[in-house]
């Protein structure tokens, strides 16, 4: 499933790459997620409670991020299992500078799920990353907004 | 009800009828046996893997769980047999790996079972199973049959390169073929998939197996269409048991469509675990699962050539199928593709080069087996969509192009049968017969202008038809075991007159629905004279019937049937000496009907309650006959069985949006002989249904992954009683020559008509808009349709 999503944020690259690099605040905006801790340089291991239509899982897991080119571009690659089924997703997150205080954060990647979860939701999945993509950049304008005030 | 002779030819209703619908029917998930254990398998959720480690230990700890077996407890026992061998063009036989119990180093599809996990209750076996962990590692993955024999595909199996499990055809020289299509004035060349469709019974496979230490016997409770089959599959090829301490069940069973015919890995591995735990285990397919694991139908990809002369006579076929049989050979996997397809390519046309070139395929896939029609229905599709487009592009009827090609009426005994160039030799037919009752019920004339007239008003409707056979009452021995069969289709059927002259009928003819117990009571008490009531029909237990081989491939009657009137001839020849005896006459004078042996052109008589007392209580009886009034016979039928018919399908099209709306379904069937008509119309209802799901509304979707991605009723689209006009129904009688009831069969005559007929209506609606469309995909979406309609229009 192809992953791709796009928004112009009231911030600088540097503001915005600052937030993204920061586990506690990622840990935050990042929808579903309900732990996150650090236990290499840039690896992680994650909690997530996802609800995709009728399939509610809790997923747990690594995430990693590569190829990191300083406030232009990361690859966050996750692998979550579950008792619904697997997911595994690699996601190139680009930040473009619009003007000085305005950035634009792109994704676009691919996710492959398995299991009752690859059966079952698929259907309604498209759906779901749309709005856990809205809720996402809602989340992160808002931890932009505070810093800001 | 109790009018006793004639009962033949009527709309009895359904005995069986009142214990389903007030929910009394008993299902094997029904029976809870004493000290009943709950198993859950642990399933793959990749399509390709391969299984480094299993950890049980967290699992093992969990509560109420009495037993876990991997792939390495069964590695001695032997897999599930396949049923059938086909062979290489070049005489090598098919390649066959190893269908284990539990996969041991590999899984090849998602669903393919790496554990088992028994536990005091299904909730506990579920949590626990949740608990086994698997280490994959993911191995590359093939889903589509004619991608999979690419060189450099993923190999499912190291024992069959390029995936291929056999390369065979059937018909004419190719060579010859290939002239006669060289030399057409018009070729029509159309390439299509036959989509992959799930089976779906209501009641999902359930299985039970229990072991009685003391008398050292299994009893295995199953959902299946032949229980003597599976026992003789699991007993013979899997566990080494002997098959006297053996005995299957198989109790209401809710639905097949074939799927229930097959021995499958869970059934044997819960037969041999309960020796081991020395308590009963039952296990039932939740919904996704039976998704996943039931065997599948269909999924061929096929480029299929037939030419023309000037006068729209057919010259020859030529055809090429990659049919994907899945990750394993499943019982019938190989034979559905070939000697169900291949064999059944002349149609109903006078053909006179075919060939037909079929490639097995191992993917990474649930695997495919017989599907109500199975192997004719894809046939009939492949010519059916051919005589429709043939006919669009030659800019003839089609029913005239059919009318031109149709063998002659011939009916099995003053005219012979009809010899195909594919091995089969009809029995009977009068093809156009059903054809021209179809044109009449539709009002063809009338259609056609109320079509153009409809264009020029901007609406799309079109007809579309479909003239079928298939080759049924499954089978002559002889036949397919020289095709290849590993199993005689004969059937058995026994008939007990009890000594009050009621009568216990026992047949190898297992029911799953389709109303054993109200046909063959009626052929009995026709034939004995006697009320119904007095007629028990008992099926589905190895322990009571004989044997039998089952039902499916549309044989039930025509040959499960045969060996009860089999049965009933030996009756009434040994009640006619018991009767001449008592009336002191010579048995050679005796006649017997309505239920009294009476001395030919004399008012002397006994009934047939009297004789049969007479047979268990023989005080005045002749010296040289045996007490008793039980008879069995095997009846191994001469031929197939050849039900033909002509559907027609009317629909309109919605220009903006590409909605299909099934106006009409027109079915004329010849099923021969027919015992109860309103079974016979409720079959091909269901039958049609089913086929017009496959046309519109249904196929499995897999990923690149091998992920089966609408494995549940929300993603899945079953057909729903709003999708359907009322079909119009009718028959046509061509007795069947060579059995005694002259009957052909009728259970998968719907899905295999219906199918091409719908496709061919969506297409001529396209057509009449100038939308010249060769395919579309099926199931004919809304948008599939949409996007073939913003071809190019011609005017």
């Amino acid at each position: 499933m192809q992953l791709t999503g796009k928004q112009v944020l009231n911030a600088a690259p540097a503001q915005v790459w600052e937030k993204l690099m920061d586990i506690d605040t990622l840990a935050r905006i990042m929808p579903g997620v309900s732990s996150l801790e650090q236990i290499g340089e840039n690896s992680f291991v994650s909690t997530l409670q996802i609800k995709l239509g009728p399939v509610n899982g809790s997923f747990s897991g690594n995430m990693q991020l590569e190829d990191i080119t300083e406030e232009k571009n990361f690859t966050l690659k996750v692998q979550q299992s579950s008792k619904v089924g697997n997911a595994n997703a690699a996601v190139k997150v680009n930040l473009v500078p619009v003007d000085d205080n305005h950035t634009e954060v792109s994704f676009d990647g691919d996710a492959r799920l398995s299991g009752i979860l690859a059966g079952m939701g698929q259907r309604v999945i498209g759906g779901v990353a749309n709005t856990l993509t809205k809720q996402f950049f809602t989340n992160l304008e808002k931890e932009l907004a505070q810093s800001a005030s | 009800m109790s009018t006793t002779n004639g009962m033949i030819g009527k709309s009895v209703k359904r005995v069986e009828d009142k214990r389903f619908i007030t929910g009394k029917g008993r299902y094997t998930d029904d029976i809870v046996l004493p000290l009943q254990t709950y198993a859950c398998f642990v399933r793959s959720p990749y399509a390709h893997a391969k299984i480094v480690g299993v950890d049980l230990e967290v699992a093992k700890a969990m509560p109420g769980v009495v037993a876990i077996y991997t792939g390495a407890d069964v590695a001695a026992i032997n897999g599930v047999p396949c049923g059938w061998q086909v062979n290489f063009k070049n005489g090598d036989t098919m390649k066959e790996p190893k269908h284990a119990l539990l996969v041991e180093d590999k899984a090849r599809y998602v669903g393919d079972a790496v554990a088992v996990v028994i536990a005091e209750t299904r909730e506990q076996a579920k949590d626990a199973a949740q608990m086994v962990l698997v280490d994959y590692e993911e191995l590359p993955v093939t889903v589509d049959a004619a991608k999979a024999v690419k060189p450099g595909a993923p190999l499912v199996h190291d024992l069959a390169p390029n995936n291929i499990c056999f390369d065979w055809e059937l018909g004419n020289p190719k060579e010859e073929v290939d002239q006669a299509l060289a030399d057409a004035a018009h070729l029509t060349t159309l390439e299509f998939v036959n989509q992959r469709v799930v089976p779906n019974a209501i009641e999902p496979r359930s299985y039970n197996a229990a072991y009685d230490a003391v008398s050292e016997k299994y009893t295995l409770y199953t959902s299946t269409q032949n229980p003597h089959v599976i026992r003789l599959l699991m007993c013979a090829f899997v566990l080494g048991i002997p098959e006297h301490k053996v005995r299957v069940v198989g109790p209401d069973v809710g639905g097949g469509f074939g799927s229930k015919i097959f021995h499958y890995p869970e059934e044997a591995l819960l037969t041999w675990a309960t020796k081991n735990i020395n308590r009963p285990i039952k296990w039932t397919a939740e919904r996704t699962e039976s998704f996943l694991t039931d065997a599948h139908g269909r999924d061929h990809v096929t480029k299929a050539e037939m030419g023309f002369d000037t006068t729209g006579k057919i010259l020859g076929l030529r055809v090429k199928t990659y049919a994907n049989l899945g990750a394993y050979l499943s019982t019938f996997g190989p034979c559905v593709p070939t000697y169900l397809h291949g064999t059944l390519l002349q149609g109903l046309y006078t053909t006179p080069k075919i060939n037909v070139d079929v490639t097995g395929v191992f993917t990474n896939t649930t695997p495919v087996d017989a599907y109500r029609g199975a192997g004719r229905p894809e046939a009939t599709y492949l010519l059916e969509r051919l005589m429709d487009l043939a006919a669009h592009e030659m800019e003839m009827d089609p029913a005239e192009l059919r009318l031109r090609n149709f063998i002659p009426p011939f009916d099995g005994v003053e005219q012979p049968g009809f010899q195909t160039q594919v091995a089969l030799q009809y029995d009977s037919g009068n093809y156009e017969g059903v054809l021209t009752k179809g044109l009449e019920m539709l009002g063809y004339k009338e259609f056609r202008q109320k079509q153009q007239e409809a264009a020029q008003n901007g609406k799309l409707l079109g007809v579309g038809f479909s003239t079928y056979i298939e080759a049924c009452g499954i089978a002559p021995s002889a036949v397919v075991g020289s095709l290849g069969a590993r199993a005689g289709l004969f059937e058995v059927g026994q008939v007990r007159v009890q000594p009050t002259g009621k009568v216990s009928v026992f047949t190898g003819s297992h029911a799953h629905g389709q109303g054993h117990e109200t046909t063959f009571a009626q052929v009995v008490a026709s034939k004995l004279g006697i009320p119904m009531e007095d007629i028990d029909i008992v099926h589905g237990d190895t322990d009571s019937v004989a044997f039998g081989m089952g039902t499916y491939g549309s044989r039930s009657l025509a040959v499960g049937g045969s060996a009860i009137i089999r049965s009933l001839e030996k009756i009434i020849e040994k009640g006619k000496k018991i009767a001449a005896h008592r009336l002191e006459a010579n048995a050679d004078d005796m006649e017997f009907e309505h239920g009294q042996f009476t001395v030919k052109g004399t008012d002397k008589s006994v009934s047939f309650g009297d004789v049969a007392l007479t047979a268990y209580v023989p005080h005045i009886y002749p010296k040289d006959l045996e007490p008793g009034l039980d008879f069995s016979s095997f009846y191994d039928p001469a031929n197939f069985t050849y039900p033909f018919g002509c559907h027609i399908a009317v629909v309109e099209v919605e220009k903006d949006t590409g909605k299909v709306a099934l106006q009409r379904f027109i079915a004329v069937d010849d099923v021969g002989n027919i015992i109860n008509p309103m079974i016979v119309e409720g079959q091909i209802h269901g039958g049609v249904a089913q086929g017009v799901g496959q046309a519109l509304f249904e196929g499995a979707e897999y990923d690149s992954n091998g992920q089966l991605t609408n494995a549940t009723y929300m993603d899945y689209c079953m057909p729903r009683a709003d999708d359907f006009p009322l079909f119009e129904t009718a028959t046509q009688v061509t007795p069947c020559p060579h059995n005694p009831l002259g009957v052909k069969g009728a259970g998968e005559a719907g899905t295999i008509g219906s199918t091409p007929a719908v496709v061919n209506a969506v297409i001529d609606a396209l057509w009449s808009g100038g939308h010249q469309v060769k395919d579309i995909r099926m199931p004919l979406t809304s948008e599939r349709v949409w996007r073939a309609m913003q071809t190019p229009v011609n005017t």
